[in-house]
C-alpha cells in the first residue's frame, strides 16, 4: 500500500500543488520562477487571442463527438445484437479500427481526405460531387476528426453490446406480454436497463474529450505541411486550419511545452481542473435522475 | 497462468538485455577523446554535404569526435535547452529567433571567445551580422546566408511569347495569369504564379519575403509595429489578395493539397507544374540533382510598382550557430564553431554544395568557390544595400506567428476590414513585445 | 394408427425445405442484415484504402489512381531502409513491457488491500483513487516535466515509465471491483490454513482473477504501445529513444513526404496491435467488457 501512497502524493498530489504555485509565476525552465501574481490569469480572462478558440473547440468537441459517439455506438451494438448469423465476425470488423493507434489512424484519415487526391474526394468526384476541403477547410476540419472519433467506437460499441445481451429477459417478455412494441421496447426496457453504461460512455468521452490533444495535433500537422509542402517547420502549425483544430491541451502543449511560458501553461492547467471536476460532478449528480442500476425500482 | 509467467519473463530478460546493451555502447563511447554533438536543420543530400565537411575537420583534429546530428527545428532546440539535454554546438534556420535566444541566455554569450581569439565580426556583411546578435549581446555566428528570388520557366514563357522576367508586380500578375492553364471543372493544371501564403518557403505566412519588394517596414524607430501604418502592408495583402481570388481560394487550396513536399523531386516548379515562384537561393543546388534538364532562370523579385527603384533588392536572412547554454566542452565547440563560420575553405566547400550565400568576403572570393550563372543572381541581391531582413525583437519569432494567424485568414476572405485588422494586428505585436522586455507572461 | 403417423407427418415436414425457400431466407437474411453489412463496409474501407496507397508507387500516390499498378511490395522493405524502425520498436517495447509489469506489480497488492483486508482509511483511499481516475493528466504534466528536468532524464524513457510502477488508478479500480466478487470463503479457508495476506494473494487471489489481469496486462500494454502525448513531451528532442508513435509522426518530414511509404509504414506499425488481438481475442473482448459492465 506504501508505495502507491507515495507515487499517489509525488505523481498526484504535487503535481497539483504545483500548478497552482506555478500558475502565479512566470517561468520558462532557464531561471527560477519569478512570481507576477494574477498576472497570467489576467492574460488569460481578458487578453489571450486563442483562448476563447480553444475552449469553444473543446466544448464544440464534447458537445459533437460524445453524443454522436454513445449513438453510432449504441445503433452498432442494437444492430449487431439483433443479428443472427455471423456475429462474431462482424463483431471484429467493428472492433478493428478501435485498436489502430490514433497516430497511424490520423495520418491515414488526413491522407484518404486529401481534397485532390485522396480517394474519398475522387471517388466523391465520380459521383458529381465536389468534395469538402475536409482537413483543410476551417468548417470542415472538426467534421472530419468526428469522423475519425467515430471510426474507432469499437471498445464502446463492445461495451454496449455485452450490456444489450445482459439485459434479463423476463423485462423483455413481461412488456411483449403488456401489447409493447418494438419501438417501446427501446424506450423502456433496453435504455433503462443500459442506463450505467450509457453513463459511463458519457463520462469516458468527456474526460477524453477534455483531453484532445493526439488526434488534433498530428492532423494539424500533417495537414498543414500538405498545404505549404514547408520543408522546415518554422510556422506554427498547431490549430490548423485557422485555429479551428486548436483544442484546449493543445493550446495548454503550445505553450508550455513550444514556447515554454510553464507559468502561463499552469494557469491553464489549473482551469481545466476547476472545469473538468465540475463537469464530471455535474454528470454524475444529473445521472441519479435517469440511470437505473439493477435491482433499484424507479 | 505459466505460460503468461514464462512470456512475461522473456519480455522482460528481452527489456533489459537491450537496455544493457545501449548502456554499454555509451559507455564505450566516452572513453576515447571528447565527444561533441552539432545540432542543424539540414537533412537528406544537404545534411550529407555538411557531413563531409565535417568529416574533415574531425581528421584533422584527433582530440575530438564530432557528432552530427540533421532535421533540428526550433521546437526541438528550445525543449533541450529547457530540459538540460543540450549539444555542443547548435544550428538554426529561424535567424528571426536569435533576439529571444540571446535575450535568455539560452544561447551564450560570444564576445569573450571572439575577444580571446581577437576576431572581427566585421568580416561579415552587416544584415548577416543584424540577425547574429540582439541589443549588442552577439550570441550567434552567421553560417551561409539565404537569399530569395524570382525563378522563372523560360520554356514556358517561350510558349507563351513573353520576353524576359517581370520586374514589377503588376507585370507578374499578367504573366501569372497568362501562364496558368486550366482542366476540368476549372481546376488549376498549370499554375502561373502561386501567391497562397503558406505554400513553400517563398510564400511565408509572416510575409517576410515580400516585405523588401514592397518597401514594407515591421517597427518604428520607437519599437511600434507598423503594419497597419505603413501603407505598403495593405498594398502587398490586397495584391496578393486580388490574384487569389482571380484563381479561387478553393482552387488554390486543392492545388496545394495536390502538390509535392518542398524538398521532393517532385517539386511543382521542378516537374512544371509552376510556372514563376519567389524561392530561396537553395533551390539552384536542388534543381541541380533533381531536374537539371530544365529551362529556367533566376532574376530579382519583381518589385511594387510605386516603387521600382527598388527592384534588384530582396528578402535576405540565413542560417545561425551558437553554442547553447549549459554545454560542458565549450572549448571544443568555440573551435569548431570558429572553423565552421571564420574559415574560408568551409564556407566554399559548403556554399558550392548547397549553394547558399558564403557569409564572409573572404570565402565569397575564394578560388575554391564554383561559380554558377543563375546562382550569381543571388549573390548581387544579397550585396543589394536595399535588401532586407526581418527584424529582431525580445519575442524572437514570436510576431511572425501573430502575422500568419492574421493573413491566413485574410486570404480566406474571414478577415473583415484590413485596415481594422491590422490596427488590432499591430495592438498584439505591440503587447507581445512589451511583455517578452518585461520577462512577462506569453 | 393415427398415433404413428402424426411423428411421420412431422418428420416429413422437418426435412430441407426446397431450395426457392431456401433462396428466398438467404435473400431476407441478408437485406436483414443489409445495415450490418454496409456499416462494416464503410469500418474497412479505410484499411483498404491504406493497403492499396501502401503499394503505390510515390507519384501515383498523388494522382487520382484508386488501384496500384504494378503492386510494389518493396515499399515495405523501403520503410525499413528510410526511417530506423527496428529501434522505434525497441524503444516502444522497452516502454510497453516495463510499464506494464510495472503497473501489474503495483496496482495489484493495492487493489487487495482495498478490497479484502479490512482497515482503517480504507474508503478515504478508495475516494482518492476514483478522484486520480477523473483527473485528466494534462493537468499534472507541467509541474511533472519541470520535476523530470531538474532530474536530467528528458529525453529517456524514465518519466514514461518510473511512474507505472507507483500504481495506476485505473487498473487499480477494475481489480478492486473484480477481487470484491471473489466469494470470502476461498480467502477465509486460506486463512484458516495460516496464510499471511500475501500468500493469500499469491496462491489464491491471482488464480482465481486471471480474466481480469489479464484485461489490466493488455490495456496497460495497448495504451502504452499507443501512447502519443507523453513521449512527445519526454522524448522528442531526443532521436535515439522515440516510440513507433513519435516516429511515425515524424516520418513524414524525415525525408521528403512520401505517402506510399507513409501508409505503408502506418500499416506496419497498426499490424502488432491487430495481430496480438487476433491471438488474444477473448481475453481483449472479456476486458472490455469487464471495464464497461464493472465500472
Amino acid at each position: 500500500m506504501a508505495p502507491w501512497l507515495i507515487g499517489f502524493s509525488v505523481f498526484f498530489g504535487y503535481p497539483l500543488v504545483m500548478s497552482v504555485y506555478l500558475s502565479f509565476t512566470h517561468y520558462d525552465l532557464l531561471s527560477s520562477p519569478k512570481w507576477i501574481g494574477f498576472a497570467n490569469y489576467r492574460y488569460l480572462f481578458e487578453d489571450d487571442p486563442q483562448v476563447g478558440g480553444a475552449v469553444t473547440n473543446t466544448l464544440w468537441i464534447i458537445g459533437v463527438m460524445v453524443p454522436l459517439q454513445v449513438m453510432f455506438a449504441f445503433g452498432v451494438a442494437l444492430m449487431l445484437a439483433r443479428a443472427r448469423h455471423g456475429t462474431g465476425f462482424f463483431r471484429t470488423i467493428f472492433y478493428l479500427p478501435a485498436l489502430a493507434p490514433p497516430v497511424a489512424a490520423t495520418l491515414a484519415f488526413v491522407y484518404l481526405l486529401n481534397p485532390a487526391t485522396g480517394p474519398v474526394n475522387i471517388i466523391l468526384k465520380q459521383l458529381g460531387i465536389e468534395g469538402p476541403l475536409w482537413f483543410q477547410s476551417p468548417g470542415w476540419s472538426k467534421p472530419s476528426l468526428v469522423l475519425l472519433g467515430l471510426w474507432g467506437v469499437g471498445n464502446i460499441m463492445i461495451i454496449f453490446l455485452a450490456a444489450i445481451l445482459d439485459a434479463p429477459r423476463q423485462l423483455y417478455e413481461s412488456a411483449e406480454l403488456d401489447g409493447a412494441g418494438p419501438l417501446q421496447r427501446l424506450r423502456w426496457v433496453t435504455l433503462p436497463t443500459i442506463s450505467p453504461v450509457i453513463l459511463f460512455s458519457v463520462v469516458i468521452g468527456v474526460i477524453a474529450g477534455l483531453q484532445y490533444f493526439t488526434q488534433a495535433y498530428v492532423a494539424a500537422n500533417v495537414a498543414a505541411g500538405q498545404a505549404s509542402q514547408a520543408g522546415d517547420q518554422t510556422v506554427n502549425n498547431l490549430g490548423y486550419p485557422e485555429g479551428s483544430t486548436l483544442f484546449y491541451p493543445v493550446l495548454l502543449y503550445q505553450h508550455g511545452f513550444k514556447f515554454f511560458n510553464m507559468g502561463y501553461a499552469s494557469a491553464l492547467s489549473v482551469l481545466l481542473l476547476v472545469v473538468a471536476f465540475t463537469i464530471t460532478v455535474l454528470i454524475i449528480r444529473n445521472s441519479r435522475r435517469w440511470v437505473h442500476y439493477a435491482g433499484a425500482v424507479k | 497462468m505459466r505460460r503468461v509467467g514464462i512470456g512475461l519473463l522473456a519480455t522482460l530478460a528481452l527489456c533489459a538485455a537491450a537496455a544493457g546493451a545501449t548502456a554499454r555502447t555509451s559507455a564505450h563511447a566516452a572513453a576515447k577523446a571528447e565527444n561533441i554533438t552539432i545540432w542543424v536543420g539540414w537533412s537528406a543530400r544537404e545534411l550529407k554535404a555538411f557531413k563531409k565537411i565535417v568529416a574533415e575537420y574531425d581528421k584533422k583534429h584527433s582530440d575530438v569526435n564530432v557528432k552530427v546530428v540533421g532535421g533540428i527545428n526550433d521546437d526541438k532546440i528550445t525543449a533541450s535547452i529547457r530540459s538540460g539535454n543540450v549539444p555542443d554546438v547548435v544550428s538554426s534556420f529561424t535567424s528571426a529567433n536569435v533576439g529571444s535566444y540571446c535575450k535568455s541566455g539560452a544561447w551564450i554569450d560570444l564576445k569573450p571567445f571572439l575577444s580571446k581569439d581577437k576576431l572581427d565580426v566585421n568580416v561579415f556583411p552587416k544584415t548577416s551580422q543584424y540577425y547574429t546578435q540582439y541589443n549588442g549581446k552577439r550570441c550567434a555566428l552567421p553560417l551561409l546566408a539565404d537569399v530569395y528570388g524570382l525563378y522563372y520557366n523560360k520554356k514556358m514563357f517561350k510558349a507563351a511569347g513573353l520576353k524576359g522576367p517581370p520586374k514589377t508586380m503588376s507585370l507578374l500578375t499578367a504573366y501569372a495569369k497568362k501562364l496558368t492553364k486550366r482542366g476540368a471543372g476549372g481546376s488549376i493544371k498549370v499554375a502561373g504564379y502561386n501567391p497562397f501564403l503558406g505554400f513553400y518557403a517563398g510564400n511565408a505566412p509572416d510575409l517576410s519575403a515580400y516585405a523588401p519588394l514592397y518597401g514594407a517596414k515591421w517597427i518604428s524607430g520607437d519599437g511600434k509595429s507598423q503594419l497597419s501604418k505603413d501603407p505598403a502592408w495593405a498594398r502587398l495583402l490586397r495584391w496578393q489578395k486580388n490574384l487569389i481570388d482571380w484563381y479561387g481560394y478553393k482552387k488554390l487550396q486543392k492545388f496545394n493539397a495536390g502538390a509535392v513536399d518542398e524538398f521532393s523531386a517532385s517539386h511543382a516548379f521542378e516537374i512544371g507544374k509552376l510556372a514563376m515562384m519567389i524561392d530561396g537561393e537553395w533551390r539552384v543546388a536542388f534543381i541541380k540533382d533533381e531536374h537539371p534538364e530544365l529551362d529556367y532562370a533566376t532574376a530579382p523579385a519583381p518589385v511594387d510598382d510605386a516603387h521600382p527603384e527598388l527592384y534588384g533588392a530582396g528578402y535576405v536572412n540565413g542560417t545561425i550557430i551558437g553554442i547553447p547554454k549549459g554545454v560542458k566542452h565549450k572549448d571544443q565547440a568555440w573551435k569548431l564553431l570558429k572553423y565552421l563560420t571564420f574559415d574560408p575553405h568551409p564556407l566554399a566547400l559548403f556554399s558550392n554544395a548547397i549553394r547558399n550565400v558564403p557569409t564572409t568576403k573572404a570565402s565569397l572570393n575564394s578560388p575554391e568557390i564554383k561559380p554558377d550563372p543563375r546562382f550569381k543572381t543571388f549573390l548581387k541581391i544579397f550585396a543589394n544595400p536595399k535588401s532586407k531582413t526581418s527584424p529582431i525583437t525580445a519575442a524572437g519569432n514570436a510576431y511572425g506567428t501573430l502575422i500568419q494567424a492574421f493573413t491566413v485568414k485574410w486570404q480566406a476572405g474571414h478577415a473583415g476590414d484590413l485596415q481594422a485588422g491590422l490596427k488590432k494586428l499591430d495592438k498584439q505585436i505591440d503587447a507581445q513585445l512589451k511583455q517578452a522586455k518585461a520577462g512577462g507572461v506569453p | 394408427m393415427s398415433s404413428a403417423s402424426v411423428p411421420v407427418a412431422a418428420a416429413l415436414v422437418r426435412r430441407r425445405p426446397p431450395s426457392s425457400v431456401r433462396r428466398r431466407r438467404f435473400l431476407l437474411a441478408v437485406a436483414d442484415h443489409s445495415l450490418l453489412i454496409t456499416a462494416s463496409l464503410m469500418f474497412l474501407a479505410p484499411f483498404v484504402f491504406i493497403m492499396l496507397t501502401a503499394l503505390m508507387t510515390n507519384s501515383q500516390a498523388l494522382s487520382s489512381h484508386l488501384w496500384p499498378s504494378p503492386f510494389r511490395w518493396q515499399n515495405f522493405v523501403d520503410v525499413f531502409h528510410q526511417a530506423p524502425i527496428w529501434r522505434w520498436a525497441l524503444n516502444t517495447m522497452i516502454y510497453a513491457c516495463l510499464a506494464t509489469l510495472g503497473v501489474l506489480l503495483s496496482s495489484i497488492p493495492v487493489a487487495y488491500a482495498l478490497s479484502r483486508i479490512k482497515w482503517r482509511g480504507r474508503n478515504f483511499a478508495f475516494g482518492l483513487v476514483l478522484i486520480a481516475l477523473m483527473l485528466p493528466p494534462v493537468v499534472s504534466v507541467v509541474p511533472l516535466y519541470v520535476m523530470w528536468a531538474k532530474l536530467h532524464l528528458v529525453g529517456t524513457l524514465a518519466p514514461l515509465i518510473i511512474p507505472n510502477w507507483f500504481g495506476d488508478a485505473f487498473s487499480i479500480f477494475l481489480l478492486r471491483q473484480f477481487f470484491l466478487t471473489i466469494p470470502e470463503e476461498y480467502l477465509d479457508a486460506a486463512r484458516v490454513d495460516g496464510c499471511g495476506e500475501l500468500r493469500i494473494l499469491v496462491t489464491v487471489v491471482l488464480r482465481l482473477a486471471k480474466p481480469a489481469i489479464a484485461a489490466v496486462a493488455l490495456f496497460s500494454f495497448l495504451y502504452t504501445f499507443n501512447d502519443f502525448f507523453l513521449p512527445l513531451l519526454y522524448t522528442r528532442e531526443n532521436p535515439d529513444w522515440w516510440p513507433l508513435q513519435i516516429g511515425l509522426s515524424e516520418f513524414r518530414s524525415l525525408h521528403q513526404v512520401q505517402w506510399n511509404l507513409t501508409m505503408a509504414a502506418t500499416l506496419l506499425v497498426m499490424a502488432p496491435v491487430i495481430i496480438v488481438f487476433f491471438l488474444a481475442q477473448r481475453a481483449f473482448v472479456e476486458g472490455v467488457t469487464l471495464t464497461g459492465v464493472k465500472g
